[in-house]
């Protein structure tokens, strides 16, 4: 059954000002896209679901994931995956490594050698095949977004956030990754919300679109 | 001149020629500054060294005894209790090492997201300018058998109508030293981490990289450790050496926590190079180079552990694990971190009593009378000592705060960081034990003919008060806009204004800090002054460590207090000059 994401009632303050207020339902795979200028609290929204809210706001709602509340889970136990602008890859480890990192340890995963397997697979699959053993500074842009969308979607996620992940790449880079991280959440049917200020991710996630303005 | 000249700006040769051309005196002392401190560094440590080797293999002209031999090391191996003496000093400098490291680094984890990372440090760093002599005394009144920890449990739970016959301190297992040492050097360590946290980039990709792990399912201590700790690191390595160099060959903490009968190795050796009988400083050369391998083998091992832990970890940290009992180590954390603050607030409230203490009987909590007696009679007496602390201070920190300042001024010039050799240089006063190249630097200096005891101690102060003092600048150094610069050069300001009329004001605050730092350095130094000047020079380090030995434990405390008072005062006109003078504008 795919994994489906609520957002009740939302209502997220900074100081006593009012910056949004949001209620969606998104199922298994469909991508939510909210757009606005700076300011208008877009991040603030993604720190709210995954459990890291900065002091300086405040929200009433509740985040349903799969129906389960995890409002008031920490951080860590949410299940909830993020992408951001930047690839973010641990640079102490190698590029298999960073996605080893994200892959739980459950036993069913087999040994050593299937996880590293399973790592090459996802390689070949992005077009990155016999990379594992670089060193992800070493990577072009492009590559690195691709590394660290395989370490967000190999962690097993419920959901799965997008926090202007194109706008780093140019312009046939980003239709590229766009196509390849779109065609990753419906093969996962994992229920998405992408911020960004682009009309054209907009269109390309096809999914419903609310607009941040203030 | 410049006709036919290449554009290519910062060249090696275009800094060479702009140098050249110009005939200003401030950009050339600036130029040779690096040079100055590195000599100023090495020279001494280096000479020191040979100051020692040398005597070692019984060259010394003074006591006619001019061939190379082997005597002082068999004198030195013959000696009752030298591998116990050895013995408790690699252990007392390893294992207070290891629980300040691992203490500090459960603190960074367990913390690491709250707030409460923020309030530790405020906590814990007034008592890095607690000399090392004071912080033993206020410890030694802790664990001593009628001390504040056995006031405090007594006699309800430990039955105890009258002081027992306790092991603390002095015990011969070092234990004493050991809680001295780690209580002292995890607020350094922790403040160093802290330290790079602070750091622009390197906190902010580290914070970054902590939040990608929360989001991938790791529990919070886990995290950091897997995420964190491999990048943070290589910024801890040379504080961590300089703390393991420091804690396997002090002679203050030793020296008051420690056993005598064998005490720890350096101690031994301050005692033998101080006998009556000169011959008796063959053997202590030896001595100083035996301590100096024992140190440089306890860093190798560190070394080593760092690759072995590296190696065997390495599979671990991409095994997807991503909990290992978290919440357990979490509540560990917090109450160690309480004791570990308990004890050092403990330890200063019996301080303060017991400077102010009349009858104090055991077992009772506070003293049934106050007096202040002992400040009265100790101020009596303290005005020397006093005037040798604050001269001999300002003088040593000055010199550093200059000096530091042009190394700084011409890394901005050359446009490029000073090597890694010569930052390893900075810390080379701080890597090699004292014990072994104090004792030859004298040598030099009597060799050399210096008569002023002052200047001798001052310029021993300097060796130890330039570390610091160049450390806490060149971050905020550092972190100066060169644009500003840049633009007063545009309006045709010659580097000397520009440095002076620009640069120095939007240091202010951090130039007080690194002074009350250098100061404070300077306040708690006991071998160097003792040393280099010859036991004429007291100041209220001297006397606190010969107090605590000796007299009135009441009198010790109040020479504690004042040794953490001074370097309290520089702080907290460092802190308050600022909201007065050179306001910038982001108060």
């Amino acid at each position: 059954m795919p994994s489906t994401l609520q957002i009740k009632d939302l209502q997220l303050f900074r100081q006593n000002e009012r910056l949004l207020s949001m209620d969606e339902h998104i199922a298994g795979g469909d991508i939510l896209t909210v757009m606005g200028p700076s300011g208008s609290g877009k991040s603030s929204l993604l720190n709210w679901l995954t459990g890291s809210l900065s002091k300086d706001f405040t929200a009433t709602g509740t985040v349903w994931l799969n129906d389960q509340d995890v409002t008031h889970l920490p951080a860590h136990m949410r299940g909830i995956g993020v992408l951001y602008q930047d690839a973010l890859l641990f640079s102490h480890l190698s590029v298999a490594g960073n996605i080893a990192f994200a892959m739980p340890k459950d036993n069913k995963n087999g040994g050593k050698k299937q996880r590293l397997e399973k790592i090459a697979h996802a390689l070949a699959q992005v077009g990155l095949a016999g990379m594992g053993d670089r060193h992800p500074d070493n990577l072009s842009g492009g590559q690195q977004a691709r590394v660290a969308l395989l370490r967000t979607l190999l962690g097993a996620p419920k959901a799965i956030l997008l926090d202007e992940p194109f706008s780093k790449l140019d312009t046939q880079l980003r239709k590229d990754t766009r196509q390849l991280v779109f065609e990753q959440i419906q093969t996962y049917k994992l229920p998405a919300i992408m911020v960004t200020h682009d009309e054209s991710d907009a269109e390309a996630a096809g999914g419903k679109i609310i607009h941040l303005d203030r | 001149m410049s006709q036919g000249f290449d554009k290519i700006a910062k060249t090696q040769a275009r800094a060479h020629l702009i140098v050249l051309e110009q005939t200003d005196w401030f950009t050339r002392i600036v130029t040779l500054s690096p040079k100055l401190l590195v000599l100023i560094l090495i020279l001494p440590v280096l000479g020191g060294l040979i100051g020692v080797v040398l005597p070692a293999f019984g060259w010394v002209p003074a006591l006619d005894k001019t061939t190379l031999n082997l005597q002082g090391f068999i004198e030195l191996w013959q000696t009752p209790g030298l591998t116990r003496m050895a013995a408790l000093s690699v252990a007392t400098g390893l294992i207070s090492t290891l629980l300040a490291f691992v203490l500090a680094l459960m603190i960074l984890a367990a913390f690491f997201n709250s707030v409460w990372l923020q309030r530790i440090e405020h906590l814990l760093s007034p008592i890095l300018v607690i000399p090392h002599a004071a912080a033993a005394i206020a410890v030694g009144f802790l664990i001593a058998p009628s001390g504040m920890f056995a006031r405090l449990i007594s006699p309800w739970l430990s039955g105890w109508a009258l002081a027992p016959n306790g092991i603390l301190p002095h015990d011969p297992y070092g234990i004493s030293i050991i809680l001295g040492l780690t209580l002292k050097e995890l607020p350094f360590l922790l403040l160093m981490a802290l330290g790079a946290l602070a750091q622009p980039e390197l906190g902010k990709k580290l914070r970054q990289q902590y939040k990608v792990a929360l989001n991938l399912g790791y529990h919070p201590i886990t995290a950091f450790f897997k995420a964190v700790l491999p990048l943070l690191y290589p910024f801890l390595r040379l504080p961590i050496l300089a703390v393991l160099a420091y804690a396997s060959a002090s002679v203050e903490m030793p020296l008051i926590l420690g056993p005598n009968t064998p005490p720890t190795l350096a101690v031994s050796i301050m005692n033998w190079f101080n006998d009556v009988d000169l011959t008796l400083r063959i053997k202590a050369s030896a001595g100083a180079l035996l301590q100096l391998a024992l140190t440089a083998g306890l860093v190798a091992f560190w070394l080593g552990g760092e690759k072995a832990i590296k190696a065997c970890g390495s599979a671990s940290l991409i095994n997807g694990k991503r909990r290992y009992a978290d919440a357990a180590w979490q509540k560990i954390t917090g109450v160690l971190t309480v004791f570990v603050i308990g004890f050092m607030l403990l330890s200063l409230v019996g301080l303060a009593l017991w400077s102010i203490a009349g009858y104090w009987r055991f077992p009772a909590m506070l003293p049934e009378q106050f007096v202040w007696l002992h400040f009265d009679s100790a101020f009596a007496q303290m005005g020397t000592p006093l005037f040798n602390t604050l001269t001999i201070g300002l003088v040593s920190t000055a010199f550093a705060i200059v000096l530091a300042l042009l190394c700084l001024e011409a890394e901005q010039l050359r446009a490029r960081y000073l090597s890694n050799l010569t930052s390893l240089i900075i810390y080379l006063p701080l890597l090699v034990p004292s014990i072994a190249f104090l004792f030859g630097l004298v040598w030099i200096q009597q060799w050399l003919n210096y008569q002023s005891a002052f200047f001798n101690v001052a310029f021993a102060h300097v060796l130890f008060v330039l570390p610091y003092v160049f450390l806490s600048l060149a971050s905020s150094y550092r972190r100066l806009d060169p644009r500003f610069a840049h633009v007063a050069a545009s309006l045709g300001a010659a580097p000397i204004k520009v440095f002076f009329q620009i640069k120095l004001p939007q240091l202010f605050a951090p130039i007080l800090i690194a002074i009350a730092l250098g100061l404070a350095i300077s306040f708690g130094q006991y071998l160097p002054t003792l040393l280099a000047g010859g036991g004429r020079i007291a100041t209220i380090t001297t006397e606190a460590v010969t107090l605590a030995n000796g007299a009135s434990r009441r009198t010790s405390a109040v020479y504690a207090i004042i040794q953490m008072a001074l370097p309290l005062i520089g702080f907290i006109l460092a802190w308050i000059l600022p909201k007065y003078f050179f306001r910038s504008g982001a108060r």
